[in-house]
């Protein structure tokens, strides 16, 4: 199974594969890639939830959190530094009440298309029009 | 990509969902669970964002007694939800009472 990028860049930068890329770009998934650094709470499907920072999100929805205040179903909360939720046990993902989606979604794209030209162009300094 | 530019015609069970577009709707879930709320993105795996939402979980209880049903449902809001679309069941305009 696809595990998360491991060497997952800083935050704001796109992972690198080409495919995990393409699944992003066509899906909703972006949005949620376009979350990272924001605090939100995950549901999962077994009815716990996770409350914490998104450290990152790929393309199958695999989440990274840090900083999580986690509520297992039977309503037993624990601090955890870190935590990492398959995507298959995503049920639902809250999404911060000043979140503008459709920015969020333009700049996801954006950064994946202008990683895609960078890359197909060879490496250029300052490049900031293609040819 | 993700945000196109919509067509006019449906051409597929995906468009009719498509109609919806920022429009309330019911969604039925796996596990007893049912969302209404107004639809703002969508994408071919069922994945949605819904604004406004109320969730209703149902469960049932049988009396040990009279062997009754019991049908409980508990509901909560929440401002923004993105769903994952394998929970998905059915999509539709929202159900009206009586």
């Amino acid at each position: 199974m696809e595990s998360e990028a491991a060497g997952a860049p800083a935050s704001g930068e796109v992972v690198n594969s080409i495919r995990e890329r393409t699944i992003s770009e066509n899906s909703l998934v972006v949005l949620l890639q376009g979350l990272q650094g924001r605090v939100t709470t995950v549901d999962l499907r077994d009815e716990s939830t996770a409350q914490g920072r998104v450290l990152s999100v790929d393309a199958f929805m695999n989440v990274r959190l840090k900083d999580v205040l986690y509520q297992d179903r039977r309503g037993r909360r624990r601090q955890l530094q870190d935590l990492f939720i398959t995507g298959r046990n995503v049920r639902y993902v809250h999404i911060p009440d000043d979140v503008d989606m459709m920015k969020t979604i333009q700049n996801q794209l954006d950064k994946i298309h202008r990683v895609r030209s960078f890359g197909s162009e060879g490496r250029k300094e300052f490049s900031k029009k293609s040819n | 990509t993700v945000m196109q530019p919509p067509t006019n015609t449906v051409e597929e069970p995906l468009d009719l969902i498509r109609l919806s577009l920022d429009e309330r709707i019911y969604v039925k879930m796996r596990n007893d669970r049912e969302l209404r709320g107004r639809l703002h993105a969508y994408d071919q795996h069922l994945n949605m964002i819904l604004g406004d939402v109320e969730e209703t979980v149902t469960t049932v209880e049988i009396d040990e007694e009279t062997y009754e049903e019991l049908y409980k449902s508990t509901k909560r809001n929440i401002p923004m939800l993105f769903v994952r679309g394998d929970g998905v069941v059915l999509v539709a305009p929202p159900l009206r009472v009586g």
